[in-house]
Protein backbone atom coordinates (compact mmCIF):
# COMPACT_ATOMS: atom_id res chain seq x y z
CA UNK A 1 0.00 0.00 0.00
CA UNK A 2 2.97 2.47 1.10
CA UNK A 3 4.88 1.65 -2.22
CA UNK A 4 1.73 2.78 -4.11
CA UNK A 5 1.25 5.72 -2.84
CA UNK A 6 4.93 7.10 -2.89
CA UNK A 7 4.66 5.78 -6.64
CA UNK A 8 1.67 7.32 -7.46
CA UNK A 9 3.11 10.48 -5.43
CA UNK A 10 6.71 10.28 -7.87
CA UNK A 11 5.05 9.55 -10.78
CA UNK A 12 2.49 12.38 -10.30
CA UNK A 13 5.22 14.86 -9.35
CA UNK A 14 7.44 13.92 -11.99
CA UNK A 15 4.65 14.72 -14.58
CA UNK A 16 3.41 17.63 -13.51
CA UNK A 17 6.96 19.34 -13.24
CA UNK A 18 7.40 18.36 -17.00
CA UNK A 19 3.74 19.52 -17.87
CA UNK A 20 4.40 23.02 -16.22
CA UNK A 21 7.59 23.23 -18.05
CA UNK A 22 5.97 22.24 -21.21
CA UNK A 23 3.16 24.84 -20.61
CA UNK A 24 5.51 27.67 -19.99
CA UNK A 25 7.23 26.91 -23.15
CA UNK A 26 4.00 26.45 -24.83
CA UNK A 27 3.16 30.33 -24.03
CA UNK A 28 6.52 31.22 -24.61
CA UNK A 29 7.15 29.48 -28.40
CA UNK A 30 3.75 30.08 -29.61
CA UNK A 31 4.05 30.47 -33.50
CA UNK A 32 0.88 32.99 -34.03
CA UNK A 33 -0.76 31.35 -37.15
CA UNK A 34 -2.55 33.20 -40.20
CA UNK A 35 -6.84 32.88 -38.54
CA UNK A 36 -7.23 32.62 -42.31
CA UNK A 37 -6.07 29.26 -42.83
CA UNK A 38 -8.33 27.86 -40.73
CA UNK A 39 -11.25 30.06 -42.11
CA UNK A 40 -10.11 28.57 -45.42
CA UNK A 41 -9.46 25.00 -43.48
CA UNK A 42 -12.96 24.79 -42.75
CA UNK A 43 -14.62 25.44 -46.44
CA UNK A 44 -12.54 23.26 -48.26
CA UNK A 45 -13.74 19.53 -48.82
CA UNK A 46 -11.08 18.04 -46.20
CA UNK A 47 -10.38 14.43 -48.09
CA UNK A 48 -6.64 15.35 -48.68
CA UNK A 49 -6.75 13.48 -51.54
CA UNK A 50 -3.37 15.53 -52.91
CA UNK A 51 -5.03 16.89 -56.29
CA UNK A 52 -3.43 20.51 -55.76
CA UNK A 53 -0.06 19.49 -55.47
CA UNK A 54 -0.13 19.98 -51.49
CA UNK A 55 0.05 16.87 -49.11
CA UNK A 56 -2.89 18.06 -46.67
CA UNK A 57 -5.86 20.07 -47.19
CA UNK A 58 -4.09 21.60 -44.20
CA UNK A 59 -0.40 22.69 -46.19
CA UNK A 60 -2.96 23.94 -49.34
CA UNK A 61 -4.56 26.03 -46.73
CA UNK A 62 -1.22 27.26 -45.04
CA UNK A 63 0.09 28.06 -48.63
CA UNK A 64 -3.36 30.03 -50.16
CA UNK A 65 -3.22 31.88 -47.06
CA UNK A 66 0.22 32.86 -47.35
CA UNK A 67 0.62 33.33 -50.80
CA UNK A 68 -2.77 34.25 -52.26
CA UNK A 69 -0.97 35.45 -55.56
CA UNK A 70 -0.03 31.83 -56.25
CA UNK A 71 -3.75 30.51 -55.80
CA UNK A 72 -4.76 27.35 -57.39
CA UNK A 73 -8.02 26.10 -57.24
CA UNK A 74 -9.93 22.69 -55.21
CA UNK A 75 -10.51 20.94 -57.74
CA UNK A 76 -12.49 18.27 -55.92
CA UNK A 77 -14.18 21.84 -54.34
CA UNK A 78 -15.67 22.95 -57.25
CA UNK A 79 -16.68 26.46 -58.31
CA UNK A 80 -18.65 27.15 -55.16
CA UNK A 81 -15.56 26.13 -52.41
CA UNK A 82 -13.09 28.14 -54.70
CA UNK A 83 -15.56 31.37 -55.06
CA UNK A 84 -15.51 31.55 -51.00
CA UNK A 85 -12.00 30.90 -50.49
CA UNK A 86 -11.16 33.44 -53.33
CA UNK A 87 -13.78 35.56 -51.03
CA UNK A 88 -11.65 35.35 -48.48
CA UNK A 89 -8.21 35.80 -49.50
CA UNK A 90 -9.70 38.79 -51.42
CA UNK A 91 -9.37 37.94 -54.88
CA UNK A 92 -11.15 37.96 -57.68
CA UNK A 93 -11.77 34.87 -59.47
CA UNK A 94 -10.13 34.96 -62.67
CA UNK A 95 -12.41 34.95 -66.23
CA UNK A 96 -11.33 31.79 -67.68
CA UNK A 97 -13.41 29.08 -66.70
CA UNK A 98 -12.15 25.82 -65.74
CA UNK A 99 -13.24 23.13 -68.25
CA UNK A 100 -14.83 20.76 -67.15
CA UNK A 101 -13.27 17.25 -66.98
CA UNK A 102 -14.30 13.90 -66.57
CA UNK A 103 -12.14 10.47 -65.50
CA UNK A 104 -12.55 7.54 -67.80
CA UNK A 105 -11.07 4.10 -67.66
CA UNK A 106 -9.89 2.90 -70.83
CA UNK A 107 -10.04 -0.90 -70.90
CA UNK A 108 -13.89 -1.38 -71.07
CA UNK A 109 -13.95 -5.12 -71.38
CA UNK A 110 -15.25 -7.74 -69.14
CA UNK A 111 -14.36 -11.10 -67.96
CA UNK A 112 -15.79 -12.67 -70.39
CA UNK A 113 -14.08 -11.06 -73.03
CA UNK A 114 -10.38 -11.20 -71.62
CA UNK A 115 -8.45 -14.21 -72.23
CA UNK A 116 -6.65 -15.53 -69.34
CA UNK A 117 -4.43 -18.05 -69.74
CA UNK A 118 -1.90 -17.36 -67.35
CA UNK A 119 -2.84 -18.79 -63.50
CA UNK A 120 -1.43 -15.65 -61.76
CA UNK A 121 -0.75 -16.70 -57.94
CA UNK A 122 1.38 -13.80 -57.12
CA UNK A 123 0.13 -10.82 -54.83
CA UNK A 124 -3.28 -9.36 -55.56
CA UNK A 125 -2.53 -6.34 -56.79
CA UNK A 126 -2.19 -4.57 -60.10
CA UNK A 127 1.34 -2.74 -59.27
CA UNK A 128 2.79 -6.57 -58.48
CA UNK A 129 0.85 -8.66 -61.68
CA UNK A 130 1.74 -5.56 -63.97
CA UNK A 131 5.58 -6.18 -62.69
CA UNK A 132 5.27 -10.18 -62.79
CA UNK A 133 4.05 -9.95 -66.75
CA UNK A 134 -0.29 -9.63 -65.70
CA UNK A 135 -2.76 -11.93 -64.63
CA UNK A 136 -4.12 -11.66 -67.92
CA UNK A 137 -3.20 -12.14 -71.49
CA UNK A 138 -3.73 -8.75 -72.88
CA UNK A 139 -0.74 -6.45 -71.66
CA UNK A 140 -2.10 -3.35 -72.12
CA UNK A 141 -5.56 -4.39 -70.33
CA UNK A 142 -7.31 -3.82 -66.74
CA UNK A 143 -6.00 -6.65 -64.34
CA UNK A 144 -8.75 -5.24 -62.25
CA UNK A 145 -7.54 -6.13 -58.93
CA UNK A 146 -8.13 -2.36 -57.87
CA UNK A 147 -5.51 -0.83 -56.69
CA UNK A 148 -7.64 2.60 -58.37
CA UNK A 149 -10.33 1.51 -56.20
CA UNK A 150 -8.08 1.44 -52.77
CA UNK A 151 -6.88 4.56 -54.19
CA UNK A 152 -9.98 6.62 -54.67
CA UNK A 153 -10.40 9.12 -51.54
CA UNK A 154 -14.06 9.36 -52.81
CA UNK A 155 -14.61 5.55 -53.20
CA UNK A 156 -16.06 6.40 -57.02
CA UNK A 157 -14.50 3.30 -58.64
CA UNK A 158 -16.22 -0.06 -58.46
CA UNK A 159 -15.63 -3.27 -60.22
CA UNK A 160 -17.92 -5.12 -61.51
CA UNK A 161 -16.84 -8.25 -63.39
CA UNK A 162 -13.34 -7.16 -63.74
CA UNK A 163 -14.09 -3.78 -65.41
CA UNK A 164 -13.88 -0.76 -63.87
CA UNK A 165 -17.01 1.41 -63.42
CA UNK A 166 -16.32 4.94 -62.23
CA UNK A 167 -19.28 6.86 -60.95
CA UNK A 168 -18.91 10.43 -62.30
CA UNK A 169 -21.23 11.73 -59.60
CA UNK A 170 -18.72 10.45 -56.94
CA UNK A 171 -15.62 11.55 -59.19
CA UNK A 172 -13.39 14.55 -57.56
CA UNK A 173 -11.15 14.25 -60.38
CA UNK A 174 -8.36 13.93 -57.77
CA UNK A 175 -6.21 12.59 -60.41
CA UNK A 176 -5.00 9.53 -57.81
CA UNK A 177 -6.04 6.71 -60.34
CA UNK A 178 -4.24 7.91 -62.96
CA UNK A 179 -0.87 7.71 -61.06
CA UNK A 180 -1.73 4.55 -59.72
CA UNK A 181 -2.89 2.41 -62.69
CA UNK A 182 0.69 0.48 -63.70
CA UNK A 183 -1.12 -0.06 -67.43
CA UNK A 184 -2.04 3.72 -67.61
CA UNK A 185 -5.52 3.27 -68.33
CA UNK A 186 -7.11 6.39 -66.30
CA UNK A 187 -7.49 9.26 -68.33
CA UNK A 188 -8.99 12.90 -68.22
CA UNK A 189 -11.69 14.10 -71.25
CA UNK A 190 -13.62 17.31 -71.45
CA UNK A 191 -16.87 16.76 -70.71
CA UNK A 192 -18.77 18.12 -73.30
CA UNK A 193 -22.40 17.05 -72.50
CA UNK A 194 -22.19 15.10 -75.88
CA UNK A 195 -22.39 11.53 -74.21
CA UNK A 196 -18.91 11.68 -73.04
CA UNK A 197 -17.27 8.74 -76.16
CA UNK A 198 -13.87 7.33 -75.41
CA UNK A 199 -12.18 4.48 -76.57
CA UNK A 200 -12.22 2.01 -73.99
CA UNK A 201 -9.03 0.31 -75.09
CA UNK A 202 -5.37 0.99 -75.31
CA UNK A 203 -4.18 -2.23 -77.39
CA UNK A 204 -1.80 -0.95 -79.45
CA UNK A 205 -1.15 -4.48 -81.12
CA UNK A 206 -2.33 -5.81 -84.36
CA UNK A 207 -5.58 -6.89 -85.53
CA UNK A 208 -4.66 -10.81 -84.80
CA UNK A 209 -2.94 -10.02 -82.38
CA UNK A 210 -5.79 -8.30 -80.62
CA UNK A 211 -7.89 -10.81 -81.40
CA UNK A 212 -6.02 -13.50 -79.61
CA UNK A 213 -5.91 -11.90 -76.49
CA UNK A 214 -9.74 -9.94 -76.04
CA UNK A 215 -12.60 -9.78 -77.71
CA UNK A 216 -13.77 -6.40 -77.03
CA UNK A 217 -9.99 -4.76 -78.01
CA UNK A 218 -9.54 -2.08 -80.87
CA UNK A 219 -8.16 -3.92 -83.52
CA UNK A 220 -7.25 -0.37 -85.65
CA UNK A 221 -9.77 -1.01 -88.52
CA UNK A 222 -10.59 2.35 -89.17
CA UNK A 223 -14.06 2.05 -89.70
CA UNK A 224 -14.78 4.61 -87.57
CA UNK A 225 -12.54 7.37 -89.10
CA UNK A 226 -14.42 6.71 -92.83
CA UNK A 227 -17.68 8.37 -91.28
CA UNK A 228 -18.81 12.06 -92.24
CA UNK A 229 -16.47 14.33 -90.28
CA UNK A 230 -15.10 11.89 -88.13
CA UNK A 231 -13.12 13.00 -85.00
CA UNK A 232 -11.78 9.31 -84.88
CA UNK A 233 -8.26 8.84 -86.04
CA UNK A 234 -6.20 5.54 -85.83
CA UNK A 235 -2.70 6.05 -83.66
CA UNK A 236 -0.86 2.89 -83.45
CA UNK A 237 -3.53 0.75 -84.29
CA UNK A 238 -5.56 2.00 -81.51
CA UNK A 239 -8.52 4.48 -82.97
CA UNK A 240 -8.80 7.92 -80.85
CA UNK A 241 -10.66 10.82 -80.50
CA UNK A 242 -9.79 14.05 -81.21
CA UNK A 243 -11.78 16.16 -78.73
CA UNK A 244 -11.06 19.32 -80.05
CA UNK A 245 -13.32 18.41 -83.20
CA UNK A 246 -16.17 16.74 -81.18
CA UNK A 247 -18.89 19.19 -82.33
CA UNK A 248 -22.30 17.56 -82.36
CA UNK A 249 -23.22 14.04 -81.25
CA UNK A 250 -24.15 12.48 -84.72
CA UNK A 251 -20.40 11.84 -85.91
CA UNK A 252 -19.22 9.95 -82.53
CA UNK A 253 -22.32 8.49 -82.05
CA UNK A 254 -22.37 6.94 -85.91
CA UNK A 255 -18.36 5.87 -85.48
CA UNK A 256 -19.55 3.91 -82.08
CA UNK A 257 -22.07 2.33 -83.97
CA UNK A 258 -20.06 1.18 -86.75
CA UNK A 259 -17.07 -0.27 -84.43
CA UNK A 260 -17.27 -4.03 -85.42
CA UNK A 261 -15.89 -4.94 -81.29
CA UNK A 262 -17.91 -2.50 -79.86
CA UNK A 263 -14.75 -1.07 -77.92
CA UNK A 264 -16.44 2.70 -78.03
CA UNK A 265 -17.77 3.41 -75.14
CA UNK A 266 -20.01 6.09 -73.86
CA UNK A 267 -21.32 7.43 -70.80
CA UNK B 1 39.09 9.39 -19.17
CA UNK B 2 39.93 6.49 -21.19
CA UNK B 3 36.87 4.71 -20.40
CA UNK B 4 34.91 7.91 -21.61
CA UNK B 5 36.66 8.11 -25.04
CA UNK B 6 36.39 4.09 -25.27
CA UNK B 7 32.61 4.45 -24.74
CA UNK B 8 32.14 7.44 -27.31
CA UNK B 9 33.77 5.85 -29.84
CA UNK B 10 32.36 2.08 -29.50
CA UNK B 11 28.63 3.54 -29.12
CA UNK B 12 29.62 5.71 -32.26
CA UNK B 13 31.35 3.21 -34.49
CA UNK B 14 31.13 -0.61 -33.03
CA UNK B 15 27.71 -0.71 -31.49
CA UNK B 16 25.99 1.46 -33.53
CA UNK B 17 22.12 2.11 -32.22
CA UNK B 18 21.30 1.56 -35.82
CA UNK B 19 23.24 -0.86 -37.52
CA UNK B 20 24.24 -3.46 -34.79
CA UNK B 21 21.12 -3.61 -32.21
CA UNK B 22 18.76 -2.36 -34.94
CA UNK B 23 17.18 0.76 -32.87
CA UNK B 24 15.31 3.39 -35.10
CA UNK B 25 14.43 1.85 -38.14
CA UNK B 26 11.72 3.85 -38.83
CA UNK B 27 13.22 7.24 -39.15
CA UNK B 28 16.02 5.57 -40.47
CA UNK B 29 14.21 4.61 -43.25
CA UNK B 30 11.42 7.40 -43.47
CA UNK B 31 13.73 10.49 -43.03
CA UNK B 32 17.34 9.32 -45.24
CA UNK B 33 15.67 10.33 -48.60
CA UNK B 34 17.31 14.16 -48.75
CA UNK B 35 20.66 15.27 -46.90
CA UNK B 36 19.15 18.54 -45.41
CA UNK B 37 15.95 16.90 -43.45
CA UNK B 38 18.48 13.61 -42.34
CA UNK B 39 20.98 16.21 -40.99
CA UNK B 40 18.04 18.14 -39.08
CA UNK B 41 16.93 14.67 -38.00
CA UNK B 42 20.24 13.39 -36.46
CA UNK B 43 20.44 17.20 -34.73
CA UNK B 44 17.12 16.74 -33.27
CA UNK B 45 17.61 12.99 -32.24
CA UNK B 46 21.36 14.01 -30.52
CA UNK B 47 19.68 16.80 -28.63
CA UNK B 48 16.38 14.85 -27.19
CA UNK B 49 18.65 11.81 -26.67
CA UNK B 50 21.81 13.17 -24.87
CA UNK B 51 19.11 15.32 -22.52
CA UNK B 52 16.83 12.10 -22.23
CA UNK B 53 19.69 9.80 -21.00
CA UNK B 54 21.10 13.08 -18.39
CA UNK B 55 17.79 13.75 -17.05
CA UNK B 56 16.36 10.05 -17.03
CA UNK B 57 19.84 8.95 -15.04
CA UNK B 58 19.19 12.00 -12.84
CA UNK B 59 15.06 10.73 -12.14
CA UNK B 60 16.51 7.10 -12.26
CA UNK B 61 19.13 7.35 -9.42
CA UNK B 62 17.87 10.57 -7.09
CA UNK B 63 14.35 9.83 -7.41
CA UNK B 64 13.10 5.86 -8.46
CA UNK B 65 16.30 4.07 -6.74
CA UNK B 66 15.61 5.90 -3.36
CA UNK B 67 12.40 5.44 -2.86
CA UNK B 68 12.57 1.76 -4.37
CA UNK B 69 9.90 2.29 -7.59
CA UNK B 70 12.72 0.82 -10.41
CA UNK B 71 9.36 -0.76 -11.94
CA UNK B 72 8.60 2.65 -12.56
CA UNK B 73 12.00 2.67 -14.96
CA UNK B 74 10.46 2.27 -18.55
CA UNK B 75 7.12 4.73 -18.12
CA UNK B 76 9.16 7.61 -16.51
CA UNK B 77 11.92 7.44 -19.13
CA UNK B 78 8.95 7.02 -21.79
CA UNK B 79 7.53 10.87 -20.00
CA UNK B 80 10.83 12.33 -20.06
CA UNK B 81 11.72 11.51 -23.87
CA UNK B 82 8.04 12.48 -24.97
CA UNK B 83 8.06 15.92 -22.97
CA UNK B 84 11.53 16.54 -24.54
CA UNK B 85 10.00 15.81 -27.92
CA UNK B 86 7.24 17.99 -27.68
CA UNK B 87 9.77 20.81 -26.08
CA UNK B 88 12.01 19.86 -29.20
CA UNK B 89 9.36 20.49 -31.90
CA UNK B 90 8.01 23.52 -30.31
CA UNK B 91 11.85 24.94 -30.55
CA UNK B 92 11.99 23.83 -34.01
CA UNK B 93 8.31 25.11 -34.87
CA UNK B 94 9.69 28.29 -33.58
CA UNK B 95 13.10 28.76 -35.45
CA UNK B 96 13.12 26.63 -38.60
CA UNK B 97 9.65 26.81 -40.24
CA UNK B 98 11.39 24.77 -43.21
CA UNK B 99 12.88 22.11 -41.21
CA UNK B 100 9.72 21.97 -39.36
CA UNK B 101 7.80 20.99 -42.93
CA UNK B 102 10.34 19.00 -44.12
CA UNK B 103 10.64 16.20 -40.84
CA UNK B 104 6.98 15.91 -41.07
CA UNK B 105 5.65 13.10 -39.23
CA UNK B 106 8.40 11.78 -38.64
CA UNK B 107 9.48 14.93 -35.97
CA UNK B 108 6.69 13.80 -33.25
CA UNK B 109 7.63 10.39 -34.14
CA UNK B 110 10.87 10.90 -32.17
CA UNK B 111 9.08 10.25 -29.20
CA UNK B 112 8.39 6.21 -30.52
CA UNK B 113 11.85 6.30 -31.80
CA UNK B 114 13.08 2.96 -29.87
CA UNK B 115 16.75 3.94 -30.43
CA UNK B 116 15.92 6.82 -27.41
CA UNK B 117 14.61 4.54 -25.32
CA UNK B 118 16.94 1.70 -26.16
CA UNK B 119 20.03 4.54 -24.75
CA UNK B 120 18.11 5.55 -21.71
CA UNK B 121 17.99 1.62 -20.94
CA UNK B 122 21.16 0.29 -21.56
CA UNK B 123 22.13 3.22 -19.62
CA UNK B 124 20.65 1.41 -16.65
CA UNK B 125 22.02 -1.97 -17.71
CA UNK B 126 25.42 -1.08 -17.99
CA UNK B 127 25.81 0.89 -14.59
CA UNK B 128 27.36 3.58 -16.20
CA UNK B 129 27.68 7.36 -13.94
CA UNK B 130 26.32 10.68 -14.98
CA UNK B 131 29.17 11.81 -17.29
CA UNK B 132 28.95 8.48 -18.49
CA UNK B 133 25.77 8.00 -19.58
CA UNK B 134 25.88 11.52 -20.83
CA UNK B 135 28.25 10.75 -23.30
CA UNK B 136 26.89 7.56 -24.11
CA UNK B 137 23.71 9.19 -24.69
CA UNK B 138 25.40 12.34 -26.84
CA UNK B 139 27.44 9.46 -29.13
CA UNK B 140 24.30 7.75 -29.23
CA UNK B 141 23.06 10.11 -31.10
CA UNK B 142 26.31 11.13 -33.13
CA UNK B 143 25.81 7.48 -34.13
CA UNK B 144 22.15 7.63 -35.26
CA UNK B 145 23.18 10.96 -37.35
CA UNK B 146 26.15 9.41 -38.71
CA UNK B 147 24.46 6.54 -40.28
CA UNK B 148 21.54 8.72 -41.56
CA UNK B 149 23.28 11.49 -43.18
CA UNK B 150 25.94 8.24 -44.82
CA UNK B 151 22.34 6.95 -46.08
CA UNK B 152 21.25 9.93 -46.94
CA UNK B 153 24.26 10.48 -49.28
CA UNK B 154 23.91 7.35 -50.83
CA UNK B 155 20.52 7.73 -51.51
CA UNK B 156 20.46 11.32 -52.79
CA UNK B 157 23.23 9.58 -55.41
CA UNK B 158 21.47 6.67 -56.63
CA UNK B 159 18.99 9.24 -57.27
CA UNK B 160 20.72 9.52 -60.85
CA UNK B 161 21.42 5.73 -61.47
CA UNK B 162 19.47 3.39 -63.35
CA UNK B 163 17.78 1.35 -61.40
CA UNK B 164 16.09 -1.94 -62.26
CA UNK B 165 12.50 -1.34 -61.73
CA UNK B 166 11.81 -4.20 -59.57
CA UNK B 167 14.49 -2.53 -57.21
CA UNK B 168 12.98 1.11 -57.16
CA UNK B 169 12.16 2.85 -53.90
CA UNK B 170 11.99 0.66 -50.77
CA UNK B 171 14.08 -2.54 -51.90
CA UNK B 172 16.94 -0.77 -52.43
CA UNK B 173 16.98 1.29 -49.50
CA UNK B 174 16.75 -1.81 -47.37
CA UNK B 175 19.10 -3.26 -48.94
CA UNK B 176 21.54 -0.61 -49.19
CA UNK B 177 20.74 -0.79 -45.37
CA UNK B 178 21.66 -4.42 -45.37
CA UNK B 179 25.22 -3.82 -47.11
CA UNK B 180 25.96 -0.55 -44.78
CA UNK B 181 25.43 -2.91 -41.57
CA UNK B 182 27.80 -5.70 -42.56
CA UNK B 183 30.36 -2.94 -43.47
CA UNK B 184 29.78 -1.30 -39.79
CA UNK B 185 30.77 -5.01 -38.42
CA UNK B 186 33.85 -4.59 -39.69
CA UNK B 187 34.17 -2.18 -36.91
CA UNK B 188 34.09 -4.56 -34.52
CA UNK B 189 37.81 -5.30 -34.42
CA UNK B 190 38.53 -1.56 -33.32
CA UNK B 191 37.19 -1.97 -29.44
CA UNK B 192 38.65 -5.64 -28.93
CA UNK B 193 42.24 -4.93 -29.96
Amino acid sequence: MNQIITATLAFGLIGLAFALLLAFLNRKLKVPEDPKVKEILNILPGLNCGACGFSSCKSYAQNVAKNPDKFKPCRPGGDQVNEKVLALIGKKRSSQKQEKMIVVCRCGAEEKDKKTSIDYQGLPNCQTAHAMGGAIDCTYGCLAFGDCKEVCPANAITIKNKKVHIDQKKCILCGKCIEICPRNLFKMIPNKNLGNYFVACQNKDKLKEVKDVCSRGCIGCGLCTKVENSPYQIKENLSEINYDQVQKKKPVEEGKNKCPTKCIDSF
Amino acid sequence: MENLILIFISTILINNLVLSYFLGICPFLGVSGKMESALGMGMAVTFVMTLATSISWLIYYLVLERFGLLFLEYIVFILVIASLVQIVEMFIRKYSANLYQSLGIYLPLITSNCAILGVALFMVVKDYSFLEAVIFGFSGGLGFSLVLVVMAGIREELKFADIPKVFKGAPLTLITAGILALIFMGFSGLGGG
